[in-house]
């Protein structure tokens, strides 16, 4: 089974902060550091599984991104996947979901791909729209938030569940070449093996330019930041660490709760 | 013949019941039309959905547009996109908005990426910004929002249900139905039922205190901490992030969140939680909710009554400490509260 898995590159959300700039309008500060989105990495481990389970296959995984970029590609090879594919962008600017989905697209289609994986959303965008509108561009059928996946009994099938509001799940066979955004909770994420990743150092990825590729897709414009609004009186207490952890009994006391 | 209408409503019903998000965008559409005049309509689609159209027609007072799909009695991404696709490249509106929940959230990119519309998903706010229409939306795990434009004639829109809510005008006409019947297939994606996730979520639900973890409670072991601070507060349970039951630190009838139970406690301590909105929405019912969190800038502070900038492993045995002690003093014979309940 040929097996696409579709990862991105995220600051490290813990690192960022709020500045608030004498315009008003808030900015981001990116402490620099950078990884894997969280939601990616169990699209890595149930490709890894896949393969293991059918004891063949192969398995890329591509992200775009600029330079940088490459490096994310370097923890699936050592999880266990095959190959990396880098579309490089000119600049750090983010080309949003359409491009990107678009851009994937091209490379993928002459690979034609068993089966694409991607996680539910990115944790900086937060847009989930990547897999669906590649699953649009391929003319794939597809299936987003999916928390198991279960051969069969057509072979040519997957069994997959879907999580849906409240704790319900629905249940679902989709037929293959298909798509599917994966939950976090599908599975376990493996740590990668030393010996694999010192192979993802040496391993030469491949590298294509997205200026070569034609990007059709509806472009959304950032216009810009706003801090998110307070929903609740938010009193921030003060002093040393033992004394907010005095003044906080001393409230559980006044409101009852004690 | 497709009715015109410049800002669509794509209403959601299962097995020929409204939900209530089909009311919140219409609020949702009403207010767009504040920035955006134009007309507004709400198009159901489904197998059996003319009931379930007269009511939002009469409810909401608008023109309802019901597509009758046989065969199509659960959504399914594949043919219900494929309707919509086909109905919204016909009709041309300017917006067309839904819910995001699992559903909405899963079609609109792929049916904007077919007609070349753009998208914006889970917006939670409405703007003008540089004289164009903005859609707010979190970013970077909700620490910001970003004001989102669109440059193409048609925009999807996926709206975070609960911000915007209905009221219904007072003697307000009641709308209007307009049938229509559409084919579809679905080849590729068989539709096999529902199914409850393994266990019930009564226990979280019922408990008026939680002490809720996130991943910033480091490691298994220290899930002890919040067992031994919910063991001195009176009927207190102890809850958590998706992460932490993903990690199996918790069972997942604990999880608190969109996918997992929404609760209303009379008091909530977030420990270690950024505040992501997935997990929020779960929890926004509280009475009093304490954050306990190292970084400053989480989101969850947003959401908090009283905010605390500590790092919980430390923090917790602490609170326990002066807790207990009042306890004592209030009542010297009640023996140590506080012993660890993992249950
Ligand atoms: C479709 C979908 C559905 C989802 N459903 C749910 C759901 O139902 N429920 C849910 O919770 N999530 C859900 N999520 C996931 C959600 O988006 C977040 O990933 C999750 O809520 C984050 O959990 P967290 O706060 O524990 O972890 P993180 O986001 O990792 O946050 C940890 C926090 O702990 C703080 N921290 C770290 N160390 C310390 C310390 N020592 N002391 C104090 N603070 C510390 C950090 O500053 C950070 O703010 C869903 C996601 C998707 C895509």
């Amino acid at each position: 089974m040929k097996i696409l898995v579709c990862v991105k590159q995220v600051p490290d959300i813990e690192r960022i902060s709020v500045r608030n700039n004498p315009s008003g309008m808030p900015a981001l500060e990116i402490s620099g550091e950078f990884r894997l989105n969280y939601f990616d990495e169990f699209a890595v481990e149930e490709a890894v599984r896949i393969k293991e389970r059918m004891a063949r296959g192969r398995i890329d995984v591509i992200t775009v991104g600029p330079d940088r970029a490459a490096d994310v590609l370097k923890r699936p090879i050592g999880m266990g996947a095959d190959a990396g594919i880098h579309l490089r962008t000119p600049t750090d600017a983010d080309p949003g979901p359409a491009a990107v989905a678009s851009w994937i697209a091209e490379c993928a289609r002459p690979r034609e791909y068993r089966l694409i994986l991607c996680g539910s959303m990115s944790e900086d965008g937060m847009n989930g729209q990547v897999g669906p509108m590649l699953a649009a561009r391929l003319n794939l059928p597809y299936a987003t938030q999916v928390i198991a996946i279960t051969p069969a009994s057509d072979p040519s099938m997957l069994s997959i569940q879907r999580e849906i509001e409240g704790g319900i799940r629905e249940m679902l066979e989709i037929r293959m070449p298909a798509l599917l955004t994966l939950q976090p909770g599908i599975n376990r994420p493996r740590y990668p093996s030393l010996s694999r990743l010192l192979r993802a150092n040496r391993q030469g990825l491949e590298t294509v330019s997205t200026e070569a590729l034609e990007p059709a897709g509806a472009s959304i414009d950032c216009l810009g930041l706003v801090a998110p609004e307070k929903r609740r009186a938010s009193q921030v207490l003060t002093g040393s660490t033992r004394e907010k952890a005095e003044r906080l009994a001393a409230i559980l006391e006044e409101k009852a709760f004690l | 013949m497709t009715e015109s209408v410049d800002i669509m409503v794509i209403g959601i019903c299962t097995d020929g019941r409204v939900h209530p998000e089909t009311y919140d965008l219409i609020a949702f559409g009403r207010r767009l039309q504040a920035f955006r005049p134009g007309t507004l309509g709400v198009c159901i689609l489904g197998q059996d959905v003319g009931a379930a159209a007269r009511e939002v027609a009469h409810q909401g007072s608008v023109q309802v547009t019901a597509i009758e799909c046989p065969g199509l009695s659960h959504y399914v991404s594949e043919p219900y996109g494929a309707v919509l696709a086909e109905e919204i490249a016909a009709a041309k509106p300017v917006f067309v908005c839904t819910a995001h929940t699992s559903q909405g959230w899963e079609w609109t990119p792929a049916v904007a990426a077919r007609i070349g519309a753009g998208c914006i998903c889970g917006v939670d706010g409405l703007t003008e910004s540089q004289g164009r229409i903005c859609f707010q939306k979190d970013v970077y795990g909700g620490k910001i929002k970003g004001l989102f434009a669109s440059n193409t004639a048609t925009t999807i829109i996926s709206v975070q249900p609960g911000v915007f809510k209905f009221t219904p005008a007072p003697g307000a006409s009641s709308g209007c139905v307009i049938r229509k019947n559409a084919t579809c297939r679905s080849e590729r994606t068989r539709y096999l039922g529902t199914s409850r996730a393994k266990a019930d979520v009564s226990d979280i639900t019922a408990a008026p205190i939680l002490v809720a973890v996130g991943s910033g409670i480091g490691n298994q072991e220290n899930i002890k901490l919040a067992h031994r601070l919910a063991g001195c507060l009176p009927k207190a349970a102890v809850a958590g992030t998706r992460i932490i039951c993903d990690r199996g630190w918790l069972g997942y009838s604990r999880q608190v969140g969109v996918s997992g139970a929404t609760v209303a406690p009379a008091l909530y301590i977030a420990c270690g939680i950024s505040g992501a909105s997935q997990h929020v929405m779960g929890m926004r019912g509280a009475g009093c909710v304490i954050a306990i969190n190292s970084d400053p800038h989480a989101p969850i502070f947003n959401e908090a009554d009283i905010c605390i900038v500590e790092d919980i492993t430390r923090f917790i045995p602490l609170i326990q400490d002066a807790c207990v002690r009042r306890i004592n003093n209030k009542d010297p014979r009640s023996g140590v509260p506080g012993s660890p309940r993992e249950e």
